[in-house]
């Protein structure tokens, strides 16, 4: 099995090779036919590959430990479901899985690419079977999954403990397909610019790719976070870890992107500055890679520095340089086919929301790159980790927020005082009541006072957006339901179906809203308490009480489990009778922690065991966490906006949906 | 109908945001000291790295260094001393890189200063960016010559859609209130919107197709009303 992988993975590297200077070639000669035969290997570049990934697949399931990968990752004890996370558990079957994921999207991309692009199709192809060659490249010379042992153990070492666990079922997978996903937008871009089409065609592939991407990160930086706050043991979920940042840093480009992309749709306009961003996505993409492969900085993923970073770093200064080579080479072609009316437009706005998002992204690669910069100017080691991303990037955050209030609220082209004000008055209305009842001492108020003023501020900000959100729907609703005499619920659903892009965003605007949600409950209102109990002794935070009854030890083949049996009783009333457990894994010399949660929309009581001591001690950690459960709910609402924002118009009806949609949200 | 709308979605909000924070709050008791000094232990343990853990704050790792760490924080504070003597004393046993974020003094002040500057900067920018683009600064406007026509022309005042819906942006471009020409500049909006199938009112009027080339308000304005057509 291990050598037909082998073999499948110097003839994918083949076939991408060819494929790429194919494509060119053939494109520059006019050589239809060669065009025609490099998009075939293009095509068989999946085949091979899903051979590929199959043989190692089937190693796995087979314990083939003769093939080094399979021995490091598995063991005879690892149940057959695992096989997916084992397959990307080391960097030789990441890339495996890279490669497989780019090769498939490549096919689709350009399977599915509208015949608007057909000219710059071979070089949009070109340009990913050139990444592709890449990654198998790599994979095939430096980390190859098939590689053999010089003998065949008897057992394996087993998978990594961390990555026994639900969300790593698509945390990873996600979050690479996201990041070398961004490749496809990009390279509509690049091709474009190599075709001399520089107007406004590339646009709807670039966007639908750029969203599906954008919602792959977006959806994995969320699992990751549940993973860790589940797993890892302290209570939070999130900590600008530098591999966090890695893949957040493409995600906040790609937000910028996705927006900025609707004005040239609509408007034709800022087509320079959207290359630029996809350029810029692409380029934190292969950053992101490069600090997931043995970056420079010390991180909880580093699995393994190697010599891969070295060879990643190349890629990275290749694949930043030569892009912006050609846009500025290409840069006279590059004219808008519209003026900016106004200040006062969503275009402007989205200009504003794109330096946002871009000076978050320059925060985050500010602060991990800057150990490196401080040791070279004053040889001094220096971390930077949360409390230097909270305090600059939350104020960052916190204008973006107050922007996806406003910028919807605007029209294109030009807004007036007068209309945004009323559009904005009773948003703002609504925001002041919130302040103002979270400011009143006691209930029935929030009481906060004064003492929090990020709190209040993000608080009334998101009241600010719900309302405007939640008003649009109203009046869209409220108009289909006069003139067409359906009811409500059928008139908000025909509403969001008949623009779905715009309502689609406000879905995703709403997840955003439960996310800021969580993280200022988690950030402001949490309250933790460390404690080691005695079988039978109690402990409370706020107004709840556990009692730690005992703990039992329950060994298996590759761990033993300690699980702890502890009641919960909130206001002296017993809830539950939780088990949060903690098992020590002797081959890795490691423990795994599963917390112990009680979930509600208000807050989550959460309890860890942090250490076992001799006599059945047992070190807790005890939390309460306010709106957390918000956080995990937006990733199903986030999924659905996209959806919905993606769906393909119906390609046979011209106009006249929108027409109905823009009667609908005017009355 | 707006009222009892704004009142509804109020409570909603209200409802939604704060019934979670009033649960949320502590009230507070007799043990509020050392529940202060429990807070500030515990922000104090996420200021201060884990040395042997990567990238992990001494207030997640579950080492047992991490455990003693917080027990000599919470041992300091009770003698009473404050939060810098406390990351003073893990500075000096441990380095400067105990610490989870720069020192803000001295050459890494960089750290901080860089990007407050950055976006600054980038703020500036955009804003110089958008004035170039809406035809103010050193760019000429394509539709040609509104800056330099003469203020009672009413060119610049037939591209927006009526005199109270100037942005503050074009007021230079001809005297505010100019009475004689409002009605006929209303009639024109009002059959420029109808022909279009659009409303003058603000909100959502996407562009299914954006016109190719200038703008088609300024183009049967310029029908409209004659004295214009001296565009370009």
């Amino acid at each position: 099995m291990g050598d037909l992988g082998a073999i499948s993975l110097w003839l994918a590297l083949a076939l991408a090779a060819y494929s790429s200077v194919g494509s060119v070639a053939g494109k520059l000669r006019g050589s239809v036919a060669l065009v025609d035969s490099a998009q075939a290997a293009m095509y068989a570049t999946v085949v091979v590959l899903f051979v590929a990934t199959m043989s190692l697949v089937v190693s796995f399931i087979g314990h083939d430990f003769e093939i080094a990968y399979v021995a490091r990752h598995s063991d005879l004890a690892m149940p057959d479901r695992f096989t997916w996370v084992a397959f990307y558990a080391g960097n030789e079957g990441s890339l495996l899985y890279i490669a497989m994921v780019l090769s498939a999207m490549t096919a689709i991309a350009v399977w599915r690419a509208p015949e608007r692009v057909r000219d710059a199709l071979p070089y949009t192809s070109a340009v990913l079977m050139l990444v592709l060659a890449f990654f198998v490249a790599v994979m095939a010379v430096m980390a190859n999954p098939f590689d053999k042992l010089p003998f065949v153990p008897v057992d394996g070492e087993g998978i990594n403990p961390l990555l026994t666990h639900f969300g790593m079922f698509f945390h990873p997978p996600a979050l690479m397909a996201g990041l070398v996903g961004i490749s496809i937008p990009f390279s509509f871009a690049l091709g474009s610019l190599l075709a001399r089409k520089t107007g406004d065609e590339w646009v709807d592939p670039g966007r639908v790719w750029g969203i599906i991407t954008w919602a792959l990160l977006a959806g994995g930086l969320l699992l990751g976070s549940w993973w860790a706050y589940t797993i890892l043991g302290w209570g939070g979920y999130w900590f600008w870890d530098p591999v966090e940042n890695a893949a957040f840093m493409p995600w906040l480009a790609l937000t910028a992107f996705i927006h900025s992309i609707m004005v040239q749709k609509r408007r034709g306009m800022f087509r320079m500055w959207n290359i630029a961003l996809v350029n810029v996505a692409f380029g934190l993409a292969l950053y992101g890679m490069f600090m997931n492969r043995g970056g420079s900085v010390p991180s909880v993923h580093s699995f393994g520095a190697s010599t891969l970073g070295w060879v990643f770093l190349l890629f990275l200064a290749v694949g930043v340089i030569v892009p912006f080579a050609i846009f500025f080479w290409r840069y006279p072609l590059l004219k808008s086919a519209q003026n900016l009316d106004s200040m006062l437009s969503r275009e402007a706005a989205f200009l504003v929301n794109n330096l946002l998002l871009l000076a978050i992204a320059f925060v985050t690669l500010w602060g991990t790159v800057y150990p490196l910069i401080s040791r070279l100017i004053s040889g001094e080691e220096i971390t930077v980790a949360r409390p230097f991303y909270d305090q600059v990037n939350g104020p960052l955050m916190l204008g973006l927020v107050f922007l996806m209030g406003v910028g919807p609220m605007l029209p294109w082209r030009r807004a007036n005082w007068a209309s945004i004000r009323r559009a904005l008055m009773i948003p703002a209305g609504v925001a002041a009541v919130v302040v103002v009842f979270l400011i009143i001492p006691s209930p029935p108020g929030g009481g906060l006072g004064w003492g929090r003023p990020y709190a209040l501020a993000a608080f009334g900000l998101a009241a600010f957006v719900a309302t405007g959100i939640l008003m649009e729907w109203y009046r869209g609703a409220r108009a289909r339901h006069r003139n067409s005499q359906e009811n409500y619920a059928a008139a908000f659903l025909h509403l969001i179906w008949a623009n779905r892009p715009r309502y689609g965003g406000y879905i995703v605007h709403l997840s955003v809203l439960m996310v800021v949600l969580g993280i200022v409950g988690t950030s402001f209102f949490n309250t933790q308490k460390d404690v080691v109990l005695s079988p039978g002794e109690t402990a409370s935070i706020e107004n709840y009480e556990i009692r730690y009854l005992g703990t039992t030890q329950i060994p298996f083949d590759n761990r033993t489990e300690f699980v702890s049996s502890v009641e919960v009783y909130r206001d002296g009333k017993l809830l539950d009778t939780i088990s949060p457990n903690r098992a020590f894994y002797p081959s890795f010399n490691m423990a795994s922690t599963r917390a112990a949660i009680r979930s509600s929309p208000v807050e989550d009581f959460y309890v860890v065991p942090s250490e076992n001591l001799p006599g059945g001690d047992v070190g807790f950690r005890i939390l309460v966490n306010p709106l957390i459960w918000w956080m995990w709910v937006a990733g199903p609402v986030l999924v659905l906006g996209t959806v919905v924002a993606l769906w393909p118009e119906p390609s046979r009806v011209p106009a006249r949906a929108p027409a109905r949609a823009t009667a609908a949200t005017a009355a | 109908m707006r009222k009892s709308l704004c009142v509804l979605c109020s409570f909603l909000l209200a409802a939604l945001f704060i019934v979670p924070l009033a649960h949320a709050q502590t009230p507070p008791g007799d043990s509020s000291r050392s529940e202060a000094l429990e807070e500030e232990a515990q922000n104090i343990d996420r200021m201060i790295m884990c040395p042997v853990c990567p990238a992990e704050t001494i207030d997640q790792a579950q080492v047992e260094i991490s455990f003693q760490m917080r027990a000599v924080i919470r041992e300091m504070l009770a003698e009473g001393k404050t939060r810098e003597e406390i990351l003073d004393y893990f500075v000096d046993r441990y380095g400067p890189d105990i610490l989870a974020a720069p020192p803000k003094s001295g050459v890494n002040l960089l750290a901080w200063i860089l990007p407050i500057v950055g976006v600054a900067a980038g703020l500036g920018g955009v804003f110089l960016v958008i004035r170039a683009m809406t035809g103010r600064g050193s760019v000429p406007s394509p539709s040609g010559g509104i800056p330099s026509a003469p203020p009672n022309t009413g060119t610049g005042r037939g591209r927006s859609r009526s005199p109270a819906g100037v942005a503050a942006v074009e007021s230079t471009t001809a005297p505010e209130g100019d009475p004689e020409l409002s009605p006929y500049l209303e009639i024109a909006d009002r059959l420029l919107a109808s022909r279009r199938g659009m409303r003058p009112a603000p909100g959502e009027l996407p562009h299914p197709n954006p016109p190719p080339e200038g703008d088609g308000i300024s183009t049967i304005s310029t029908s409209s009303t004659p004295e214009t057509g001296s565009n370009g």
